[in-house]
């Protein structure tokens, strides 16, 4: 298994008469190659899950290993190298820093990796180019409609080929024929054989994906595969 | 973490934001330049009173001495002094003329009340007062023996004085007059050039023994003794003090030793006390300075929560994000002391001119030890904003605006 995550709890103000239990006992098993829809109401706790997976929040009980590794018991340093190597995020705000253009945006994750000056550019610019935004590389955020800046974000996602893409109602800012054009790269990334994980509210878009996994009040209510026709 | 990335970057948050950037750059232009300039003039007071202190001869004693019953210790003080040959190479009186007196040669004149910089200073003094005031015979000879126990009508002109009164001519063996009468030039001295001291170069020496119809016959009270090193300075001190308090007890007059050497010592102690409560004073500017960082830092931190936040999902660890800030930290201060040291080397030249009539710049050192001190600075007080961006949890971080 790629990911498994078993009893994973996240509860905040525990104990106390506020007490919220975003995630109460999820288990989840994810294989490599999946391309995986986690679906819910907003409050039913799929952003806090992928917040978990994506090892940018850690959860109050529970247990979870990416890859066969331990990951609850990992240092900020280990997790950022997680994070940076082996999953790519695309946001539905995009999160492109705005001071700098499409093409440091890619470059980012290269550097944060470690990869020598006289790669970045054309690693980035090769990441651009699957994404069709090469052309637009020095333009910034601001410069840019919303479907250009999520193909931005979804090349600075893949610059580092990460094994896991997780993406966050991915296409809840955009109209739907840039919707569907951000899904159909995400399709084509599950066809190189990435794993994809994408949250989102809309069962249109949950259709379309090969497994869904419904949450409700921070629980999986329902997880099937499904065949879909993709042509 | 790459460095020359997280420079670029610092350069564009700083001119994103140029009016803040410059304000807070400002308290470290100020600290700075304030610091550069009070060391410049600093160093440049301390150069000027040694120079002044060296051009008049190491291992001197100025002595003063002066009977209330009148008539002067000339006499009595030159004996002892021949007394003490081992320690003393030459005693002379040293009497500035504060007489009108009108200087002439040809058509050229200088004056005693003349502005300060070009006016005559008409002195008497021995034949030993060259050798005990560090005068070099640039031509012709010094004054003799025979020409103080004649009273000759004769004078050795300092190399200011020469170059006034007869351009290019040679002067020796020609006759000047003063106030009328005529003085003969038997030679000239070596302009001294001490920055800020050109009247040293305006002297016109004349036989003590003229005293009675140059000076109204005042009494000579003041006298400088020369000696062979600092040592025998210091012991020749101790033992002319002992002979005048007993030759002139305190009831009768007074008589006063100073040894130059000590002078040069306690001018140089004095600047380094004052040194350091101007730079003291400078430096809070300093930390003032470095607080006003601190805070633009912390306000950057939050305004780029976000910014942090996304930088940390993509995989920036902990010492990335604190490197970035830092770094920012450190350019606007660098900048701001570049900046600062520029306002200084101007500050430096008005300053110099106006205080100490001196044309001079920082020194290299200063200029240097500038710069790195505000890059510090920048990192010193950089440190806490920057370790508390890079604490922040990154899904926190993200759901800032």
């Amino acid at each position: 298994m790629l990911i498994e995550i078993k009893d994973i709890y996240k509860i905040y103000n525990e104990g106390r008469e506020s007490e919220v239990r975003a995630l109460n006992g999820v288990s989840l098993s994810i294989d490599r190659g999946e391309f995986v829809a986690i679906v819910g109401q907003s409050g039913s706790g799929k952003s806090t899950l992928m917040n978990v997976l994506g090892c940018l929040d850690i959860p109050t009980y529970g247990d979870y290993w990416l890859d066969g590794v331990d990951v609850t018991g990992l240092s900020d340093r280990q997790l950022a190298h997680i994070r940076n190597k082996q999953i790519g995020f695309i946001f539905q705000g995009y999160n492109l820093i705005q001071e700098l253009d499409a093409l440091e945006n890619v470059i980012l994750p290269l550097i944060y990796q470690g990869v020598p000056i006289w790669e970045r550019e054309d690693r980035a610019m090769e990441a651009l180019a699957r994404v069709g935004m090469d052309d637009r590389a020095h333009h910034r955020p601001s410069e840019m409609s919303g479907g250009q800046q999520q193909r931005v974000a979804i090349a600075r996602a893949i610059a580092t080929h990460p094994s896991i893409i997780m993406a966050d109602e991915p296409t809840g800012a955009l109209d739907s024929k840039t919707g569907q054009h951000v899904l159909e790269i995400l399709r084509e990334l599950y066809r190189g054989g990435t794993t994809v994980i994408l949250i989102t509210h809309d069962n249109g878009i949950a259709a379309t994906a090969r497994r869904v996994v419904r949450l409700s009040d921070g629980m999986v209510i329902s997880d099937d595969a499904q065949e879909v026709d993709w042509e | 973490m790459n460095t020359l990335q997280a420079f670029k970057m610092a350069f564009k948050s700083i001119s994103a934001k140029k009016m803040r950037s410059f304000l807070t750059m400002l308290g470290i232009i100020i600290g700075v330049a304030s610091v550069v300039i009070l060391v410049s003039i600093i160093q440049g007071q301390n150069k000027k009173n040694l120079e002044y202190l060296e051009s008049q001869g190491t291992n001197t004693l100025s002595v003063s001495a002066y009977k209330w019953s009148g008539g002067d210790i000339s006499q009595d003080l030159y004996n002892y002094c021949l007394g003490l040959s081992d320690l003393v190479v030459g005693v002379t009186p040293k009497i500035q003329v504060y007489n009108e007196m009108t200087v002439r040669y040809s058509t050229n004149t200088m004056s005693t009340n003349d502005s300060w910089e070009t006016a005559a200073q008409v002195v008497l003094g021995s034949d030993q007062y060259g050798l005990c005031n560090n005068y070099t015979l640039k031509s012709g000879r010094d004054l003799s023996y025979l020409d103080v126990a004649r009273y000759s009508n004769v004078c050795v002109l300092g190399g200011g004085a020469a170059e006034r009164l007869f351009n290019y001519v040679d002067p020796v063996g020609r006759s000047i007059t003063i106030n009328g009468s005529p003085y003969l030039v038997i030679g000239v001295y070596e302009k001294k050039n001490v920055d800020g001291w050109p009247e040293m170069d305006n002297l016109i020496l004349l036989p003590y023994t003229l005293n009675r119809t140059l000076n109204d016959n005042q009494t000579i009270s003041e006298y400088s003794v020369k000696a062979v090193s600092a040592s025998a300075a210091d012991e020749a001190a101790v033992r002319l003090q002992g002979y005048l308090t007993a030759l002139i007890p305190e009831s009768s007059g007074y008589a006063y030793i100073q040894n130059n050497n000590a002078n040069m010592a306690s001018m140089d102690a004095l600047l380094n006390s004052q040194s350091l409560v101007l730079i003291g004073i400078a430096a809070i500017s300093l930390l003032v300075g470095g607080i006003g960082i601190m805070n633009i830092m912390l306000v950057t931190v939050t305004e780029r929560t976000r910014e942090i936040g996304i930088r940390k999902a993509i995989g920036a660890e902990r010492r990335s994000i604190i490197a970035q800030f830092l770094i920012e930290a450190a350019v606007i201060c660098g900048i701001g002391g570049i900046f600062g040291i520029i306002v200084g080397y101007m500050g430096t030249l008005i300053a110099a001119k106006m205080l100490l009539d001196m044309i001079m710049m920082p020194g290299t050192a200063i200029t240097i030890g500038a710069f790195l001190f505000s890059v510090v600075l920048g990192i010193l007080f950089g440190m806490y904003p920057a370790i508390k961006a890079s604490g922040l949890q990154p899904v926190e971080a993200l759901r800032a605006e």
